[in-house]
């Protein structure tokens, strides 16, 4: 298009060149026409006065004249007419191509001087096609951009592990991701500009969309919990309701983001549990040694033995006290993973003799006796020394704490070669455990009832050996029992190749 | 005669030094452990008035409280609930079971006796059963 504006600079030159032409063929026509109308006056003025025969004379350069001028003009059509016809075809390409160019016509031809507006006029509908023209390419670039980004935020939309339901202003479904078409149960391509009280049967949320929309002056986002049945199940939800306010500032749509917050209700409710139950264990020790001081500060103690015995008493407590102290920060600093473990290789039946020394002497005064079986120590496994000394620790203390006067704890180290694992186990002649307790033993202050009244505990010893076993050390605990016969625990921990 | 408790604990210690506590003050106190000696002791006994924990194995004192209510006749046996989670234990529920007081743990026995001598009644219910005739 721009080569063909190059000649437009030339026009104004060109037009001079044409009008001089026209003027040419003026001056020719005026002489044939000028000499004609002579050569007639004199033919009239011979009939009058017939003194000089000028008719004779001028006859034959008046006709020539008047032939020289009709050839003229007849050329002159005849040129004009190619011009036309040039232009014709020229807008009659130019309409082929869809493309608005110049009239281009030869230097020096008959209609040049028309080329000039023309050209001006058509220069001007180019400027306003190109105009269009750009403008189109430009939405349609910004079309395209549009529909990326669409794509783009469809394509976030769908990744996002939330359920998300966008509606517009009439509460029909426009976007809805697979979390949302899962947890709904519907299709959205089939769902698509439907009503959303159509598609989803939870009333509760159907209301929050439409007061969102509807009360959009009011709150632009807000969160709601609420609990839905999903397959059956009951979950709960933390739903995000925001408005989609269009440029006019009026409400086109609400988004809606349901959050499953099921987990984090149940580890709070855990963790208030866990804490409601921590006090109340803490408690009990505590009264215990708050009412003693109280009697021995009120004299209530008759005598020396009185006095001793309550002293007696707040010291157990305060031991049993401090115990479950240590126990619940052990417990929580190795769920939390806080807890530093120094994984490091080590003889099981090492760590059974250390522990074997503190506990004799507990055995000793029950007269109850403890028959060794270890293995040589050159088995080793890679655990944290500490917490595999707690763990044996607890099992051989609550062996020998149930197991009544004058009884026996076994304690074994083996290896099984098959397996490539160290077992430890413990067993012991004591009352045994109810069959319909043995699956909470493990649980957090979970007390076997029939053992409370024979010892003292914190609920939490089992707890500890559990945490430490298996989610520590990736190893296996297990127990069996026989009421009345006695109890075994064992663990096993994989051998260092 | 003296007025007769009825001191029920899982805690050995607690039992014991509300039942000293008590003795010492002139009581006569009889002891269970949970609720079901609880409530046996209840009708071999007739105490005239109960001190029991929340938290027992099996019945939760509340729950003994309400047995205790099903089972007495002649007359209205004042409790006195001793709680470690004063604050967990529903308010409609202490209602229901009419538990005269609450007493959060850690507690004083003082504060036991003279809550107990408070919600006494006139003269012991078991000695005027005795006496009539």
């Amino acid at each position: 298009m721009a080569r063909t504006l190059g000649p437009l600079l030339r026009q104004p030159e060109e037009t001079v060149t044409q009008s001089k032409k026209l003027s040419m063929v003026r001056t020719a026509l005026a002489l044939g026409g000028g000499a004609c109308l002579l050569y007639a006056v004199l033919v009239v003025t011979k009939h009058g006065t017939p003194s000089v025969d000028w008719t004779g004379l001028l006859l034959p350069p008046a006709l020539v004249g008047l032939l020289v001028g009709v050839l003229i003009v007849l050329v002159h059509r005849r040129a004009c007419r190619m011009s036309v016809l040039k232009i014709i075809q020229q807008v009659r390409q130019m309409r082929e191509h869809q493309e608005v160019g110049l009239v281009m016509l030869a230097p020096g031809d008959e209609l040049g001087e028309i080329t000039g507006p023309l050209n001006e006029f058509l220069t001007a509908a180019k400027q306003n096609v190109d105009d269009v023209q750009a403008e189109n390419r430009e939405l349609r670039i910004e079309a395209r951009i549009a529909e990326a980004e669409k794509h783009h935020t469809e394509a976030i939309i769908f990744s996002i592990s939330d359920a998300v339901i966008v509606t517009n202003r009439f509460d029909e479904l426009i976007l809805a991701n697979e979390a949302a078409e899962k947890l709904l149960g519907f299709k959205f391509g089939h769902s698509m500009r439907k009503g959303f009280d159509r598609i989803c049967s939870d009333g509760t949320l159907v209301r929050l969309i439409r007061e969102t929309r509807s009360h959009a002056k009011n709150f632009t986002r807000r969160v709601v919990e609420h609990t839905m049945d999903q397959k059956g199940v009951s979950r709960t939800f933390a739903i995000t309701l925001s408005c989609v306010v269009g440029q006019t500032s009026e409400v086109s749509g609400v988004v809606a983001v349901l959050h499953d917050i099921t987990h984090e209700k149940e580890i709070a409710r855990m963790k208030s549990d866990f804490v409601s139950n921590v006090s109340h264990e803490l408690k009990t020790p505590l009264s215990s040694i708050k009412a003693y001081v109280e009697m021995l500060v009120d004299g209530e103690a008759d005598d020396e033995a009185a006095r001793q015995e309550f002293y007696e008493i707040i010291s157990t407590e305060t031991n049993r006290l401090h115990r479950m102290i240590e126990n619940i920060l052990n417990i929580s600093r190795i769920e939390s993973g806080v807890l530093n473990v120094v994984r490091e290789p080590l003889s099981v039946t090492g760590v059974v003799t250390e522990a074997l020394d503190v506990a004799l002497p507990q055995a000793k005064a029950k007269n109850i006796e403890i028959h060794q079986n270890l293995a040589p120590v050159y088995y080793q496994v890679e655990a944290d020394h500490d917490m595999i000394y707690q763990a044996v620790l607890n099992l051989l203390s609550n062996a020998i704490k149930y197991t009544p006067d004058g009884g026996e704890v076994t304690v074994s180290v083996s290896l099984d070669d098959r397996r490539n694992v160290v077992i430890f186990e413990i067993s012991d002649t004591g009352m045994g455990i109810p069959t319909e307790d043995l699956p909470h033993i493990f649980d957090k202050f979970y007390r076997v009832q029939a053992n409370k009244k024979i010892a003292k505990g914190t609920g939490l010893g089992l707890a500890l050996v559990k945490e430490i076993i298996e989610a520590v050390h990736e190893g296996k605990l297990s127990v069996t029992s026989e009421p009345g016969q006695g109890s075994m625990f064992s663990f096993e921990l994989p051998v260092i190749e | 005669m003296a007025y007769k408790i009825l001191v029920v604990d899982d805690e050995a210690h607690i039992l014991h030094v509300v039942s000293l506590k008590l003795c010492k003050a002139g009581l006569d106190v009889i002891t269970a452990q949970d609720g079901e000696e609880g409530l046996e002791t209840f009708l071999a006994e007739h105490p005239d008035l109960i001190i029991t924990d929340f938290q027992m194995p099996r019945m939760t004192g509340v729950e003994f409280c309400k047995e205790v209510r099903r089972q007495e006749q002649a007359h209205h046996v004042p409790v006195i609930l001793l709680t470690a989670r004063g604050f967990d234990v529903d308010p409609s529920e202490i209602m229901a079971a009419d538990i005269a007081a609450v007493l959060e743990k850690p507690f004083s026995p003082q504060e036991v006796l003279t809550r107990v001598q408070q919600l006494l009644p006139e003269k012991p219910t078991h000695v005027s059963a005795e006496v009539q005739p």
